[in-house]
């Protein structure tokens, strides 16, 4: 809603501060989104004060003067203007300026004295033709404050956002009474009651309301004889600093007036209507409409519509039709004011994308009691603009009343304890009294009025929030809340996963946050099988053009689509991951049918390698799988788990991903349950979404993880006692499983064996073909004393033997 | 001179040469090893004369003790060189660059969070959670917006196939917190959102931080009280709040509050009063209870708080920027 403050002013008082006024109506609910300024450009120009005046020395008619511009250093100014005098404010143009007409103001020599600006007359500030002399300035002008300020031109019109629940705001008339209720004073509006001549306009038209529930009240007035042209210059301005494109008088005079008053207008060329009656009721099956746009509207029987005797006429409170448009050749008009249903007004507006100023009106709410002041006040301006001839009398109906709460109680006790605020009874009614909300006491409670206009109050909360607004937010205390105190709680899977958050972190992984929207594609581009349960998606009825359709069941196609985008930008090595829900959809029939989606939360990592090895990587690169592997394991250990990480191929609990390279993937599990994957990316997967770099991606299923059993608190004390190392190299079949190997030795080593570990393999020179050379380091260690270099031999004797016994092996020098 | 003095002597000497500490273990294990030279005196005293072996043991016991002394004092003399040459000598251009390890970072929507909650938990809320895909009662009618009414609007919303929405607000944790229990309440919900939007100061999936408390006399002077202590906690504790009268149909009074912010205000989120309607639709009398609620959204914030111009950069995961911030 825009509002021009002159306009305003002619309404109520306005306070001498814009500034407070724009405060007050801020911190009141009224959201300023934008200020302007209408009337000439002015930018520039000050307010100066003439502190010395005296005669050019080689010109009798010119003047020098001194003029402060607020820095306190007087600007030399020679001046024409025979009304020039010391003490006056003037406006005051410096160097540079450019004038309302394009004149760019430049420093000049005036017979021999320099002029560093212009004192200004009126016609020099575009206001009109009077060049006789200076334009003179209140007294109390601020000096050096834009001069726009201090003229009485222009306007400044105020764009406001008015909130959903008051719809009584949208008009001169809510806002001059929002003023009052901040800064008092007395409403001011226009005259309505227009002169009346000729035959009563019952004579020419009735009034038939046939959907009763869609319209509660109808009134018509007949202005016969207009002259439709152009309007008045001030009526275009008016109109212009709304927002709304003048027309014709016709036309102009009802946005006018629902400017005025909030109450919507529509004129019909009464020439056109045929049989005599305005009828209110539902479309007809198959009737079509073609409205004031051109546009052929086919309607739907909810819809209301305005009609005569034969036909369908204007979509009620949305827009009118052609067929009754008021012309250059209309003579006579029927003004329809009317209050229909906000929601009839709403579903048709929104269906046929026609939102206008007058359904948005509508569709919060008109004052039923202000109907017919509009409509007499459109018909008095019609006399006064357009030549008409109002006819006596107004034609109404009535349909049936919307809802109207008539009276609230409100105990003032409530207030204080809802608010924290200490007001009496009579502050409270003097509040509401403010906001036009009368009250009655009966015993310690206040009964309110509800004015016709405030369609948003209803119950006693309604008037706390009165008092509140109209007391100010500002003037109600800053405590802090006291109560028992009791432990604070956290949901689980919330908890966890800030632990895998910070165990990411913790070994160089980057955090993302995509937008988890999917392609419809998706699934196929990470190759899914036909009954992968990630198939089932939720899709979305009204995805952003251009934004995926549907919710994402992996994280992966973002995540790699990441990657693309990252490594498109040279980006050298990626470390990163993403935590979130995916959202799977619920197919069930019939029962459950509406349960909502399911949403585990899971995260996945990628790692792609640089050019330049990494300080955490090995010289000899190993291959990246293993990057992405122990990440994983890193984070379930930390988390406290005893996970496994097996491949499997072929079987149930080890197949792999099919985005998965198949000879670099394995998955992770804990006891019976599979909790996680890691691979190398699937060339194919990486062509699909190009990249063309290795890279490995992991998941883990966090929701999944809540409902497996942590390791058991195994912890063994480090023992005080010397341990002592054997390193085992041994020559293996090339495609023997290290792992399974490793965990061979541990079984075979006894129970004084404390750790295993593979710190070599290697292929090559000195390694027959087909074999590997894989060197392992065990650590023999007892609590209570030293391992026996007997024991130690025994030991690694019947490792040595299991070695070759089950793997063929063969120890290496 | 006798055979241990010349010993004692010679000792005096290595011991004095001996220019590093592994010199100096040598010249012990030459004299005082166990195949040393002090050790072959103190053997030999036995072909001794019965009258020398005496005065020769404790001679040569006399030296061991000696030259054990100037062995230590060579150790400390020979240590205390080392450490002032490395004083000399190890000298670094310090402004070559550090050498960190590779580390990660948390995105700064995840901080903020991890700020906001460590603030509230300090304050005795407890955190709640609740889907993202919700249902039409949850997201809308619980929170009494009133159906096909001009209110809808405020949120543009994206459904879903089968008739939920994609919660355009952390609002609906609300009714899931409170529906079935009893009160007093005493909650945040932080969590991702979704609005039918999209430009540099709207993404469709941001995150909002909803924070509510119910018993049966906080006010909303204490809503006041919370959030401005909130907002010093986030920005500093020069912060003032505004708080303008607003509507939400879940709150009221609503208000919307904006912080002070380099000389101007930034609109942070909106607030109120819980709705007596909305107690009512999760089963808690508005007779005795009353609370309010507010929520804001952190990815402002934190636009706010790293400076950054455009929203969806937060969400573009470019590493570049993600590393800096």
């Amino acid at each position: 809603m825009r509002v021009a403050l002159g306009w305003l002013a002619e309404w109520i008082p306005l306070p001498d501060s814009t500034d407070a006024l724009m405060e007050r109506l801020t911190l009141g609910g009224l959201e300023i989104e934008s200020i302007e300024r209408t009337g000439p450009p002015l930018d520039g120009i000050v307010v100066g004060h003439v502190v010395a005046c005296e005669r050019h020395p080689d010109a009798d008619r010119l003047s020098v003067c001194q003029v402060d511009t607020g820095d306190g250093k007087p600007v030399e100014v020679v001046c024409g203007a025979p009304n020039v005098a010391e003490g006056q404010k003037i406006a005051f143009a410096p160097p540079g300026t450019v004038l309302p007409d394009g004149t760019k103001l430049k420093k000049t020599k005036i017979r021999g004295v320099v002029s560093r600006g212009m004192i200004c007359s009126a016609r020099e500030l575009g206001l009109g033709d009077e060049h006789d002399g200076i334009l003179v300035l209140d007294p109390a002008a601020p000096v050096g404050a834009p001069a726009a300020e201090s003229l009485s031109i222009g306007d400044v019109v105020l764009e406001m956002e008015i909130t959903p629940n008051r719809g009584d705001w949208a008009s001169m008339l809510g806002m001059a009474r929002e003023v009052r209720s901040h800064f008092g004073g007395e409403l001011t509006p226009p005259d309505t009651q227009p002169a009346e001549e000729g035959t009563p306009a019952a004579d020419d038209v009735v009034v038939e309301i046939e959907a009763s529930d869609g319209c509660p009240r109808y009134v018509a007035r007949v202005v016969r004889g207009v002259q439709v042209g152009p309007s008045p210059e001030w009526l275009r301005e008016r109109l212009e600093a709304a927002g709304i494109r003048a027309i014709n008088t016709v036309v102009d005079v009802t946005n006018l007036v629902m400017l005025e008053f909030g109450q919507p207008l529509h004129a019909f060329d009464l020439g056109t209507l045929r049989g005599g009656r305005v009828r209110v009721r539902r479309a007809t099956p198959g009737e079509k409409l073609v409205t004031l746009d051109g546009q052929a509207r086919a309607l739907e029987a909810t819809d209301l519509v305005i009609a005569d005797a034969e036909r369908g006429i204007a979509l009620a409170g949305v827009m009118g039709g052609t067929e009754t448009e008021v012309s250059p050749a209309t003579s006579d008009v029927l003004i329809e004011a009317a209050q229909f249903h906000p929601t009839d007004v709403r579903r048709t507006a929104r269906r046929l994308g026609l939102h206008s100023e007058s359904s948005y009106r509508f569709e919060r709410g008109v004052d039923p009691e202000g109907v017919a002041r509009a409509a007499d006040r459109a018909a008095r301006l019609l006399v006064e603009l357009a030549g008409g001839r109002a006819a006596p009398g107004r034609v109404e109906a009535r349909g049936t009343a919307l809802p109207h709460t008539d009276t609230v109680r409100l105990d003032p006790a409530r207030v204080n304890r809802l608010l924290g605020t200490d007001l009496s009874s009579d502050d409270v009614a003097a509040l509401l009294r403010r906001a036009d909300l009368d009250t009655a006491q009966d015993g310690a409670q206040l009964v309110a009025s509800v004015p016709s206009w405030r369609q948003d109050v209803a119950q006693e909360a309604d008037l706390v929030e009165e008092v509140a607004r109209v007391y100010g937010y500002d003037r109600i205390p800053t405590t802090l809340p006291v109560g028992p105190v009791a432990p604070v709680s956290r949901p689980a899977g919330s908890r966890l996963g800030e632990r895998v958050r910070d165990a990411l972190v913790a070994q160089g992984l980057l955090e993302c946050i995509t937008l988890p929207f999917a392609a419809p594609e998706d699934p196929d581009l990470l190759g899914l099988v036909a009954d992968d349960p990630r198939r089932h998606s939720v899709r979305l009825r009204n995805p952003i053009i251009g934004e995926h359709s549907e919710l994402r069941t992996s994280l992966i196609p973002s995540l790699l689509r990441l990657a693309h985008h990252n490594l498109a930008r040279q980006a050298d090595a990626l470390q990163l991951f993403e935590i979130g829900p995916c959202f799977l959809a619920n197919d069930r029939e019939g029962p459950g049918q509406d349960a909502l989606p399911a949403e585990p939360v899971g995260v996945a990592g990628l790692i792609t390698r640089g050019e330049r090895p990494r300080l955490w990587e090995s010289r000899e690169r190993i291959p990246l799988f293993f990057l992405g592997k122990g990440v994983a394991e890193r984070v379930l250990f930390d988390l406290g788990y005893a996970a496994w990480c097996r491949s499997e191929p072929g079987s149930q609990r080890g197949g792999t991903e099919p985005y998965h390279h198949p000879g670099a993937a394995a998955r992770f599990g804990v006891g019976e349950r599979v909790i996680g994957s890691v691979g190398e990316l699937h060339p194919e997967t990486a062509a699909r979404f190009g990249i063309e770099v290795p890279c490995v991606v992991f998941e883990l299923d966090v929701s999944g993880l809540l409902e497996v059993p942590p390791r058991d608190a195994d912890f063994q004390e480090v023992s005080r006692q010397p341990a002592a190392r054997r390193d085992l190299a041994v020559l293996l079949d090339r495609d023997a499983a290290a792992g399974e190997v490793q965990e061979a030795i541990g079984a075979a080593a006894g129970p004084d064996l404390v750790s295993v570990e593979l710190f070599d393999r290697y292929e090559g020179r000195g390694v027959p073909e087909g074999k590997v050379s894989l060197a392992f380091r065990l650590v023999f260690q007892r609590t209570d004393r030293a391992v026996r270099e007997a024991e130690i031999a025994k030991r690694v004797d019947r490792v040595v033997k299991m070695l070759a016994h089950r793997f063929g092996g063969q120890l290496r020098d | 001179m006798s055979q241990v003095d010349q010993l004692q002597d010679e000792a005096r000497e290595a011991v004095a040469a001996a220019g590093s500490l592994a010199e100096l273990v040598q010249v012990r294990a030459r004299f005082l090893g166990r195949k040393g030279s002090v050790a072959a005196v103190l053997r030999s005293i036995g072909e001794l004369p019965a009258a020398e072996r005496g005065p020769v043991g404790a001679a040569a016991n006399r030296a061991k003790q000696q030259i054990e002394s100037w062995v230590a004092e060579r150790r400390s003399a020979l240590k205390r060189a080392g450490r002032s040459k490395s004083l000399e000598q190890h000298r670094l251009d310090t402004s070559l660059p550090g050498a960190a390890p590779a580390s990660g970072r948390l995105h700064p929507v995840t901080r903020v969070f991890r700020d906001v909650v460590e603030f509230f938990t300090s304050m005795g809320f407890a955190i709640e959670e609740g889907p993202e895909v919700e249902t039409d009662w949850n997201n809308f009618g619980a929170l009494n917006f009133p159906d096909d009414h001009p209110a809808r609007d405020i949120q543009d919303t994206f459904f879903v196939e089968g008739g939920h929405v994609l919660r355009t607000h952390t609002s609906p944790v609300q009714i899931r917190a409170m529906t079935g229990l009893a009160p007093p309440f005493r909650f945040i919900a932080p969590g991702r959102v979704y609005r039918h939007d999209s430009d540099a100061t709207h993404t469709p999936m941001f995150h909002q931080i909803e924070g509510f408390m119910v018993d049966e006399r906080t006010t909303f002077a204490d809503l006041k009280g919370v959030l401005h202590a909130f907002a010093r906690h986030m920005f500093g504790p020069e912060t003032e709040l505004r708080f303008r009268a607003h509507y939400f149909p879940f709150t009221e009074p609503s208000a919307e509050m904006d912080f002070s912010w380099r000389g101007g205000w930034m609109e942070w989120g909106g607030c109120g009063m819980i709705h007596p309607n909305v107690l009512t639709n999760c089963g808690v009398d508005p007779q005795r209870w009353q609370g309010w609620a507010f929520g804001m959204g952190i990815d402002r914030t934190a636009m706010d708080l790293y400076g950054l111009s455009d929203l969806r950069s937060l969400f573009e995961g470019d590493v570049r920027l993600l590393e800096r911030l």
